[in-house]
């Protein structure tokens, strides 16, 4: 019975079709064509807002595994472990993974190009809508902004790559669509030239759109990669076919143009008065700590700072983020089962300068001797300094470690975060990294500075939830709201461009490139000291502006191509451990109490290797595409 | 009946879809030495971000290129190769550069490459001093080129080398040896303790880089303490 039914079904349909001669011109009902998206203003907005929510921002839902990796279409599982772009650097390392920078890790090949191909369409039609001139222009500038955004991201993972200049058509031939891989000067000045188009068109302005100023930014972002290509391109020099034919690196003949460029950028926007610092001049260093961290925590209070402000404005798939379930500490994780990710080093830590030695990175003094290079670990041998708190020995860092880390025992949304790896008993036996507890004169003490799991953060590897260098992070967190344990809930918005790294930007090429106006770029460069609360000015030398820029724009997703584009990378990581410190009470000081800091190699840990062959990504495919790859894959 | 004819057909199409794999697994493979030409000795390399050797595959267009590794004593092999004809060269190694060459591999084939190393190492020796591990050696380059380092290599396994290590004593030399000037490297035992464990034996090797693009440091063999 129901055979006969189909087949009365199939019977009619081929009758139907068979009398309908168009049927294949139909227009499907179920999509949008180019013509009514982009026939209507309205239609183009909605396009645009594709294209931006397509371009390669390294914000917070950016992971090795890609952009957007928060529940939005065509991404995977949202729960990658928290493993930020951070842990890849020197910056931090993840509670429990020891993973570093993977073959397949910040790839962007197919997305990239799938971006272009989209802005290309748009392109095609601009000068067909119906729209009025400052609008028309306004397009074709945020088209070129958005297609100098993919080519710079493109370019600082493969090097030169295929230049798609105009939308292919198919005519009926994959041959034809396939296009051979520029030089990578050719790749670095079609990326200046897009920023130029984009400058041109647009409007000045602020807002969430580009402007003038976010061109000229991203131009000074670009331009300063690709002049630190050419001039540190030496440092570590390749082989192979792709090199032989220009596809990777530049001459160092190069770098002085880009730096020109770069500078000139930057002198756009400085001179332009539209941006300042935000809060420039704190009374102190503590009011210092907090404005910095206020600037995080809510961008859209610091306009004048922020260039370009990417939203996070709605929990939920494809809009919220993640970085506050993954990398708040512990004792804060309400129900979260996985917070406390994010471990910045110790390394890091020392980096930041103390108020009493200005100009100088000040590495954290644990014993007498002031040796900070012996990492054996707990030794009675030794003499360990003695504090009176598990953070006083971090006194008079600069603001920006209080304002990025939570250190041990520092409040934290009202409450002390505990961070303990230990004690010494009063014969002087210490007992780290192990939940012990001993009773003295009817006080008891645990040796993780508090008796259960939901009471303190630090060391004990239950869950992966507690820190193993001895810090746990701060900036960009909300301290204002219970963390909401569920995925993609968060919606701090993220700061792409802000003012203060075109001053840094600006003080990095006119030291490296030894051109340009070395006095506004110390006077840049002092500027954000001062807002980080020191009093005196440093001069203008490279050590000064790359120290200044790790600790301002740390887990900024910055340090990463910092390594890459000078390339320190492969030296900076030869065989090498990160560092955390153990705080441990020293029961040997009773009744007073005491803390005694051990620096160690990151418990658990293995040294890290940067293989030179990362500076470029592999090109994905080139079974079909025919591309040649990049050296060594 | 009408589903058991369905069932029929499907199993049909997929017997006739899908023909027996006939190819042979890879039956033939390579190895061979890496040899210096004036002293006949084998020219010590890293397992590990060490010389490869390039191996291209004729006969499939523009495909993948290859690499095997070469073991520290400077034997290499792979023994899993199809027999065909593959264009082979040694590539960012620690000897000058030697051409590439057409080799028709078949059953087990063997390829020595004579090189001449950038560097030598001569009077090496190693030795435990105290607390202290000190080597000394002289230098022998081939190359007008600076040598860049100098460095002793601590690790618990035999393969240690500069990629491979616990402890390195390095010392950046930027400039062209002196071949009577004899270069001392030492690693304090007791400063390493954690990573050092006292009473445990180790495998130190000293080595030294030249200042050549992407080259290779040139090693003296590993020595167990």
């Amino acid at each position: 019975m129901k055979w006969k039914k189909a087949r009365i079904y199939i019977f009619s349909v081929a009758l139907f079709t068979a009398s309908c001669a168009k049927v294949l011109d139909l227009e499907p009902t179920d999509r949008i064509t180019a013509d009514v998206i982009f026939g209507d203003p309205q239609g183009v907005k909605l396009y645009m807002a594709d294209l931006y929510s397509q371009l390669p921002i390294e914000d917070f839902a950016y992971f090795r595994q890609g952009f957007n990796w928060n529940g939005s279409p065509g991404t995977g599982d949202v729960n990658n472990g928290g493993f930020a772009p951070a842990m890849s650097t020197d910056e931090a390392v993840h509670s429990e993974f020891g993973d570093f920078v993977g073959n397949d890790d910040f790839q962007w090949w197919d997305k990239g190009y799938k971006l272009i191909r989209d802005v290309n369409l748009l392109i095609d039609v601009i000068p067909t809508l119906n729209i009025k001139d400052d609008e028309r222009a306004a397009l074709t500038g945020e088209s070129a902004f958005i297609k100098a955004y993919a080519y710079f991201a493109l370019a600082k993972r493969y090097g030169g790559v295929p230049l798609i200049k105009e939308s292919q058509k198919y005519d009926g031939t994959a041959e034809s669509l396939k296009v051979p891989r520029s030089t990578e000067k050719q790749t670095w000045d079609y990326v200046m030239e897009l920023c130029d188009a984009a400058i041109a068109n647009l409007a000045p302005g602020k807002g969430r759109r580009a402007s003038k100023w976010t061109a000229y930014a991203l131009k000074s972002r670009a331009a300063l990669h690709a002049a630190s290509l050419a001039k540190f391109g030496p440092r570590a020099p390749m082989s192979g076919d792709a090199v032989s034919q220009n596809l990777i690196g530049l001459n160092t003949s190069d770098a002085a143009g880009y730096y020109s460029a770069c500078i000139a950028a930057c002198e756009a926007i400085i001179n332009s008065g539209e941006f300042r610092l935000f809060r420039p001049s704190p009374a102190n260093a503590n009011e210092a700590a907090e404005n910095y961290r206020l600037l995080f925590q809510d961008p859209n209070g610091a306009t004048d700072e922020a260039i370009f402000i990417k939203g996070f404005t709605i929990p939920g798939n494809g809009t919220g983020q993640n970085y506050d379930i993954w990398y708040q500490p512990a004792q804060v994780a309400n129900g979260w089962p996985h917070p406390g990710r994010m471990n910045p080093t110790l390394d890091l830590v020392d980096l930041y300068e103390s108020y009493d030695n200005p100009g100088q990175s000040a590495p954290i003094v644990t014993t007498t001797d002031g040796n900070v290079n012996d990492y054996n670990g707990y030794s009675t041998a030794k003499t360990y300094l003695r504090f009176d708190t598990p953070n006083d020995i971090f006194k008079n860092k600069d603001a920006r470690l209080w304002g990025t880390a939570i250190l041990p025992q520092t409040n934290w949304k009202g409450i002390p975060i505990i961070i303990q790896a230990g004690y010494v008993k009063p014969d002087g036996q210490a007992v780290i990294r192990v939940k012990d507890e001993i009773t003295i004169n009817g006080t008891t003490y645990y040796t993780y500075g508090a008796p259960s799991t939901t009471m303190y953060s630090g060391f004990d590897t239950y869950g992966g939830n507690n820190t193993r260098t001895g810090f746990s992070f701060k900036k960009f967190m909300n301290q204002n709201a219970p963390v909401v344990p569920g995925w993609n809930q968060g919606t701090t918005d993220f700061i792409e461009f802000r003012y203060a790294e075109i001053l840094l930007n600006y003080a990095e090429a006119v030291v490296e490139s030894g051109t340009g106006n070395a006095a506004a770029a110390a006077a840049g460069l002092n500027d954000i000291r001062k807002r980080a609360g020191h009093t005196s000015t440093v001069a203008l030398t490279s050590d000064n502006v790359q120290r200044e820029r790790r600790v301002e724009l740390a887990f900024e997703n910055k340090r990463f191509w910092d390594l890459i584009r000078r390339r320190e990378f492969h030296t900076q990581f030869n065989n090498r451990f990160m560092h955390s410190i153990l705080p441990l009470q020293d029961l040997r000081a009773l009744p007073d109490k005491k803390y005694i800091f051990v620096r160690v190699n990151v418990p658990n840990t293995n040294p890290k290797t940067f293989e030179t062959r990362a500076y470029y990504r592999y090109i994905p495919g080139i079974g079909s595409n025919g591309l040649v790859q990049n050296p060594q894959y | 009946m009408n589903k058991i004819i369905s069932i029929l057909f499907i199993g049909l199409l997929a017997f006739t879809s899908c023909k027996k794999d006939n190819y042979d697994a890879p039956n033939a493979g390579l190895s061979g030495r890496f040899v210096d030409a004036e002293t006949g000795e084998l020219v010590q390399q890293d397992i590990i971000r060490g010389t490869q050797i390039e191996i291209f595959e004729h006969g499939y267009g523009t495909g993948q290129l290859q690499y095997l590794i070469v073991k520290n004593d400077g034997t290499y092999e792979n023994s899993l190769l199809f027999a065909n004809t593959y264009t082979i060269k040694p590539v960012r190694g620690n000897f000058i550069a030697v051409e590439p060459q057409d080799i028709n591999i078949q059953g087990k084939t063997t390829l020595d490459f004579t090189v001449t190393p950038y560097i030598r190492l001569k009077d090496v020796s190693i030795n435990k001093n105290g607390n202290k591990v000190v080597a000394s050696f002289k230098l022998e380059q081939k190359v007008i080129n600076n040598i860049k380092k100098i460095g002793l290599y601590a690790h618990s396994d035999s393969r240690v080398g500069e990629p491979m290590r616990l402890v390195a004593a390095e010392q950046e030399l930027n400039a062209v040896s002196d071949p009577n000037h004899t270069y001392t490297l030492e690693i304090d035992l007791d400063a390493n303790s954690s990573v050092l464990k006292a009473g445990t034996s180790y495998y130190f090797r000293a080595g030294a880089l030249i200042d050549i693009g992407d080259a290779k440091l040139n090693y003296a063999p590993a020595v167990k303490l």
